[in-house]
Order: structure tokens, then C-alpha cells, then sequence
């Protein structure tokens, strides 16, 4: 599939924590099916935490969120080739009621797998949007 | 909490030095104040509410059942 590209990374490190987990700084990103579309972000801090992450251009050809300066400082991205932007799904109980985060994806530069739940300017971006319309 | 009370183009600063963050009541229009925020880059400002929410989405997303993931990875493996 065009623009994924199936990624097991063992060390992430959050910049600053994601938003309601203050105490989890540490993820492995880890392939959750064979096609390396569906993720888990798992807490290295516990067994317990994992979010299920797609790259967005399956689901959101279009989505192209534009990261501000002060985020590429703060992640150290030197390449936009380095940068990969993972939604955060909630996953329902069918695929119609599954929706995914666009208003705050989550960006590894991949390079230094360095990491941090961005909050994107555009208020008209859902938090929660269905992830196949 | 610490409550003080400013006129229009007053200012408070949080912290110190290079950490620095200067608060500035720009204007009062009935229940509305706009408020101007000069902070470093390292300092990330965000309007309370949007990080209740997103803390709330990100509780709801976490660590959904094998059950859900499993049928999540079939129903995105049919669709292909």
C-alpha cells in the first residue's frame, strides 16, 4: 500500500507525555497485523497500556498535517522524510464505529525515535472521526 | 490558587529567566478576556478544555480488548 511502510521501533521516547498518561514516557511501536497497517504504541513502563495507531494515508489520503517550528525543534526533525505521523484509533465495536484522533496525531522522527502527541492548530480537525466513512 | 487582579494591558510572568511566561489581558469585552501568552518554545500553551478532551479521547482509546483489535484487524483485512 502506498505510503506505509510497516515499522517495528523498540524505544520511543515521548517528549512530553500524551495527555491523561503523565507517567508512561517510553513506547514500543510494534505491528499489530501482517500488512503493518494497524500498530500498537505500547507502554514499556507497564503490560497493561498500548493505543492502536494506522498511518493515515490508507484512511486520510488527503490529511497532511502541518507540524509548527516550535514541534520539529522540539522532536529534532531534521527530514520531513523522517517524520511519521500515526493516528490514534479507538477502536469501536465494528468498524463503522471506529474513529481515530486527527486533531492530535502522534509524530516519531524516526531518526532519533523521539516522539510527542501533537496538537495540530486546526480546531477543525476531530478528535474522533470515523476511520472508514 | 493565586488570584490578582489586572487592568488592560497589565501583565503577570510565571517563572523565571529563559523559562520565562509573560501573561497580558489584551481586552475585555463582557465575559470574554482575551489574554496575549509570550512563552518560550519549550512551553506548550494550549487552551484547557482541548487537553481535557484529548486526555479523556486518549482514556477511551487506550488498551482496547484483544476482542476488539482482532475483529478491527479482520474487518480492515475484508475490506482490502
Amino acid at each position: 500500500m502506498d505510503g506505509v511502510e510497516a515499522v517495528d521501533l523498540p524505544v520511543i521516547e515521548l517528549a512530553h507525555p500524551m495527555p491523561g498518561f503523565p507517567d508512561d514516557e517510553r513506547f514500543a511501536l510494534v505491528r499489530l497485523d501482517e500488512s503493518g497497517v494497524l500498530m500498537g504504541f505500547r507502554s514499556l513502563h507497564r503490560d497493561d497500556l498500548q493505543f492502536v495507531v494506522v498511518p493515515p494515508a490508507p484512511f486520510f489520503p488527503d490529511y497532511a498535517p502541518e507540524l509548527d517550528d516550535d514541534v520539529v525543534a522540539e522532536l529534532g526533525i531534521a527530514s520531513a522524510a523522517d517524520a511519521l505521523v500515526l493516528l490514534v484509533v479507538h477502536a469501536g465495536d465494528s468498524l463503522a464505529s471506529t474513529t481515530v484522533n486527527l486533531r492530535a496525531p502522534i509524530v516519531v522522527n524516526t531518526a532519533t525515535r523521539r516522539a510527542a502527541q501533537v496538537i495540530l492548530e486546526d480546531a477543525e480537525l476531530p478528535l474522533a472521526a470515523p476511520l472508514v466513512a | 490558587m493565586l488570584v490578582l487582579s489586572r487592568r488592560i494591558g497589565e501583565s503577570i510572568v510565571v517563572g523565571a529567566s529563559a523559562e520565562r511566561v509573560t501573561i497580558t489581558v489584551l481586552e475585555v469585552r463582557g465575559d470574554v478576556v482575551r489574554i496575549g501568552i509570550d512563552a518560550p518554545r519549550s512551553v506548550r500553551v494550549h487552551r484547557a478544555e482541548l487537553l481535557e478532551q484529548l486526555a479523556e479521547t486518549n482514556t477511551e482509546a487506550a488498551s482496547p480488548s484483544k476482542d476488539a483489535v482482532d475483529s478491527l484487524t479482520q474487518a480492515l483485512r475484508d475490506r482490502r
